[in-house]
């Protein structure tokens, strides 16, 4: 071994990890298609196994489904063929949006030295939520965070009679945000309540 | 952290939503286009003939019926085989082994390290034949494990005792071929994202100096149920 920790972990593989976090992974809709996909082929390869041996068709009669699309439109009430293509369509396009959108997810990544740092946006809200709430000196009920990805929404409700300093407010959100220097930076916006609750 | 196939699900779920989208496209055209429906029924009688003549074609003599079905089963079963095999590939990737030490490393020279898991694994080298490594104390020929438990047990231990941390779990995966540390912690309800990380990150550098090996490491820093029926303060 080498007086230093041997080395191996690679910068591009700490990058691979936060960009693998940072989107869906689409694992769920890949089970339950592949789930659909076998119960469709285990019929089919049932239904052709009784061809194969020259038995009745048990489920579905394949000739008879082949004559029925070939007989298409008619053979079907319309309102059927209707509202059955329509839904195979909205089907097939989210599928197709669920492999071409990226799936980001609502995290946020720190730069770190030594490994790859993942923080849910959740987190980052309350920690943000308690700075605001320190910095207005009021209760914790009277601040709601709301992170977005390119955004982050202050809004307070001030103790009925003491002012709070939005621009204070923002300075501090600020501070936080950039000692965290998260990935994409948001943009803040600090909105204080017309009307103030009774103090707690 | 996991080795799930993510280019190969988006693949095959564009295929299979372009299957869907053209079916349920052909059936909306058939209903709403006279013309198409025409068309439609002129062709259908054509296909039905070539498929009748293929069958014809490939019925073996003495046979009721064509050998496409037998054909066409084994076909269905082989896909079957692969929709498993990729249900199977999803989350996989967790490894029990966090390092294995053998003659490529000889003992070390004035190196401080942890006791258990340092001392043990510099002291020794491999017995892979006779041409391994002696190290310097005279000690014996081996090669020393370190179980992906011990570096987990140790890392979490430490977390635990971390008073804005709820909990934290460790795990261990392959990352490219090398086994890396998936760490996540649930912050307390305020605690600053990036005290917790490098909090969390030199904990992680204690381990690399007592195991030896810099590993890839993914920190997850996350909120979960627990996190939100807890306090912001543990006094409030």
């Amino acid at each position: 071994m080498s007086p230093t920790p041997l080395d191996r972990s690679a910068p591009a593989s700490t990058a691979r990890l936060v960009r693998r976090e940072l989107h869906a992974s689409r694992a769920v809709p890949s089970v339950l298609t592949a789930i659909l996909l076998i119960i469709v082929c285990l019929v089919l390869l049932f239904e052709a196994a009784l061809k194969a041996l020259g038995d009745n068709p048990f489920l579905v009669d394949v000739e008879a489904v082949a004559a029925w699309i070939g007989a298409l439109p008619s053979g079907v009430p319309a309102s059927l063929l209707g509202t059955g293509s329509f839904l195979l369509l909205v089907l097939g396009v989210l599928l197709l949006l669920l492999a071409l959108l990226p799936g980001r997810r609502a995290r946020y990544t720190i730069p770190n030295e030594r490994a790859a740092v993942v923080v849910d946006a959740e987190v980052v809200a309350s920690s943000l939520a308690r700075r605001a709430r320190a910095e207005a000196g009021v209760a914790p009920e009277q601040v709601l965070v709301t992170v977005g990805r390119s955004s982050v929404t202050v809004q307070i409700r001030p103790t009925s009679g003491i002012p709070v300093d939005a621009e204070a407010v923002r300075a501090a959100v600020a501070d936080d945000l950039r000692r965290s220097s998260v990935e994409p930076e948001p943009r803040i916006t600090v909105v204080v309540a017309e009307s103030g609750v009774i103090g707690q | 952290m996991n080795t799930t196939p993510r280019l190969l699900n988006r693949i095959v779920l564009a295929v299979v939503g372009i299957l869907l989208l053209a079916a349920g496209a052909a059936g909306l055209v058939l209903l709403t286009l006279p013309a198409v429906a025409v068309w439609w029924g002129g062709a259908a009688p054509r296909v039905a003939q070539a498929i009748g003549d293929v069958r014809t074609a490939t019925t073996l003599e003495g046979q009721a019926d064509t050998w496409l079905w037998i054909a066409l089963a084994a076909v269905l079963l082989v896909l079957i085989v692969l929709l498993v095999l990729w249900i199977a590939a999803q989350g996989r990737g967790r490894t029990g082994l966090f390092a294995s030490v053998d003659a490529r490393f000889p003992a070390p020279h004035g190196r401080h390290v942890g006791p258990p898991a340092g001392g043990s694994a510099g002291g020794r080298s491999s017995g892979m034949g006779s041409r391994g490594v002696q190290s310097e104390d005279g000690g014996t020929l081996g090669s020393v494990t370190i179980t992906a438990a011990a570096a987990e047990q140790a890392l979490k231990a430490a977390l635990l005792e971390r008073s804005e941390l709820v909990g934290a779990s460790v795990s261990t995966w392959q990352v490219r071929g090398v086994p890396g540390l998936w760490v996540r912690v649930f912050p307390r309800k305020g605690a600053a994202p990036y005290a917790v990380a490098a909090e969390v990150s030199r904990l992680v550098e204690a381990l690399d100096r007592v195991t030896g090996y810099r590993t890839p490491v993914l920190i997850s820093i996350s909120s979960g149920t627990r996190v939100r029926w807890t306090r912001a303060d543990r006094v409030s």
